[in-house]
């Protein structure tokens, strides 16, 4: 049990010590924020304009946990098998997963901190107001749907090279925060665009805070689908390890 | 068998049809200090991860404390130190070696894991990523004791290492072996395996050819050679007896391979009264290695 808590308390350390984590999960959704809410408006009405302000502070929680999750996570345990430290991990009681998880506790400990900074942003910068428990159930949703991508993240942490995993989770991470209507609200998009976002994992995961905020309850779709998704990135994550062990 | 610390059986290894290690066998008893002697490219590597389990072997069997290499019995009881690893970024030395002595279940004091492995305080509260190449092998060197281990894998332990390094890192592994550690190391450099090891195993192109006593390979297939100069040209012919191995002239010297210098000093004494500048030369280590490696060629 030790060794669990030692290692996520390590990997907290490593994480907020990252200096990327900073600029991309703090700095950039928070200037999103501000150029979408204060520079450009779409909204003739305040009441428009007041629901918008609370719809991208969601969307702008979820871009920066779903970033640090594929990116820093990913690209974290590609680095770690290019340096050896992961074979070497073979020869300690350690065992790998262990240092998955650790990395993915670790890694939602400081999403923790990313939700709430952008949520007192929010609340500064624009007034959000929201009752109570629509603040805290949409940060406990963002928190724990994150885990979605942090399975994602350990499947591009699959791959060998830093270059490679990094090119894809980028890829992967801004083709996700704007095919699932992250940046822009989603009925601003062509309707082929509309259907495609149904089906990616980001779309669900923003739409739940989106549905808070307005007062309704998350479709059951939505939780659907991000446990599919969750299943399907931990399988192949699972397999894909496997069959390298193999050799 | 209570006392085999690693029994490997006819071990093979094939990377894409390239034969890496081909049918070596080795057993290591408690206490011994083994060197794993051959050149780059021979296998040593391979071998090491055979017993790390950290590949699987091809063909045969490897126990280390009696049971497979990848148990967690084995992975408390071991210490090792790859080639080439990084540590985690991010973390200051010694939040590092506290973290890795948590996972085993009687780690070493950090105190003595910094005595034994000469780590400065100015070390410890950097970060890792931070160090030079030599101070990470130390720190690399420290994780692999933080378990207390009772068994010491290294390979290629002080590649990168500058003299003074070499030798305090040399001086810790005595001071190990001395509490009675089991230790296996891999080199190519002749002289860390003579000095330190009691045996060596000598691999070349993924072969066994050698597993004896450091002083027994030595003696047995140490060159000696007797030398002198001469007044004179040399009549061959009056060399022509058992004792002399080999004749080579160079530099204005003649050198005579031989097994029993005594014999032959005193037959030059009496034969050659044109000699002068006698001279003895005992084979180094070098030698044996190169005698060892061609014998296995001839093969």
């Amino acid at each position: 049990m030790n060794k669990i808590l030692y290692s996520c308390i390590a990997e907290v350390k490593r994480a907020i010590r990252n200096p990327y984590y900073v600029l991309w999960s703090l700095l950039i959704p928070v200037c999103f924020y501000i150029i979408f809410t204060k520079v450009f408006t779409f909204n003739d009405n305040a009441a428009d304009q007041a629901l918008w302000e609370a719809h991208y502070l969601m969307s702008m929680a979820a871009f920066s946990v779903m970033g640090s999750s594929v990116m820093t996570v990913g690209i974290r345990l590609v680095q770690d098998k290019q340096q050896g430290f992961i074979t070497f991990l073979k020869v300690t009681p350690l065992p790998e997963y262990v240092y998955i998880i650790s990395q993915m506790v670790g890694q939602s400990v400081i999403h923790i901190l990313s939700i709430v900074v952008i949520f007192f942003a929010g609340a500064l910068l624009n007034d959000v107001s929201l009752m109570a428990m629509q603040w805290v159930l949409s940060g406990v949703w963002i928190l724990f749907g994150s885990l979605v991508f942090l399975a994602l993240g350990t499947l591009v942490g699959t791959m060998n090279k830093v270059e490679t995993a990094s090119g894809v989770s980028n890829i992967l991470f801004l083709g996700l925060a704007l095919l699932g209507g992250m940046w822009m609200p989603l009925n601003a998009m062509p309707t082929l665009l509309q259907d495609i976002a149904t089906w990616l994992p980001s779309y669900h995961y923003a739409n739940g805070p989106w549905e808070i905020i307005r007062g309704n309850s998350p479709a059951w779709n939505n939780i659907f689908m991000l446990i599919v998704f969750l299943c399907l990135f931990m399988v192949l994550s699972v397999y894909i390890r496997r069959k390298q062990e193999g050799l | 068998m209570e006392d085999t610390i690693v029994y490997a059986h006819k071990l093979s290894k094939t990377f894409k049809q390239k034969e890496a290690v081909r049918n070596v066998s080795f057993s290591i008893a408690k206490g011994e200090v083994v060197a794993m002697l051959g050149p780059n490219g021979a296998g040593k590597t391979t071998t090491l991860s055979l017993v790390l389990g950290l590949l699987k072997p091809t063909k045969g069997k490897v126990q280390v404390f009696q049971q497979p290499p990848q148990s967690m019995h084995v992975r408390e009881r071991i210490g090792v130190m790859l080639q080439e690893v990084r540590m985690m970024d991010g973390l200051k030395t010694k939040e590092m070696l506290q973290l890795f002595r948590s996972y085993y279940p009687n780690p070493l004091a950090l105190s003595e894991m910094i005595a034994l492995t000469g780590l400065a305080d100015a070390d410890l509260t950097k970060k890792v990523e931070k160090l030079s190449g030599g101070q990470r092998r130390r720190v690399n060197f420290a994780v692999c004791l933080a378990g207390d281990p009772d068994f010491i894998v290294l390979d290629e332990p002080t590649a990168g290492m500058d003299t003074t390094s070499r030798a305090k890192f040399w001086k810790t592994i005595h001071h190990l072996a001395e509490r009675g550690k089991t230790i296996l190391f891999s080199t190519h450099y002749l002289q860390e395996a003579d000095d330190t090891a009691k045996r060596i195993i000598l691999l070349h192109q993924g072969q066994k050819i050698a597993d004896r006593a450091t002083e027994e390979i030595k003696h047995q297939l140490s060159r000696q050679y007797v030398s002198f100069r001469l007044n004179g040209k040399l009549n061959r012919a009056k060399l022509d007896m058992p004792d002399v191995l080999a004749i080579e002239e160079r530099e204005e010297r003649i050198y005579l391979e031989t097994k029993n210098t005594d014999a032959l000093i005193s037959y030059i004494m009496q034969h050659f009264s044109n000699a002068y500048d006698l001279r003895i030369d005992k084979g180094s280590m070098d030698d044996v290695f190169e005698t060892l490696v061609q014998g296995s060629r001839e093969k």
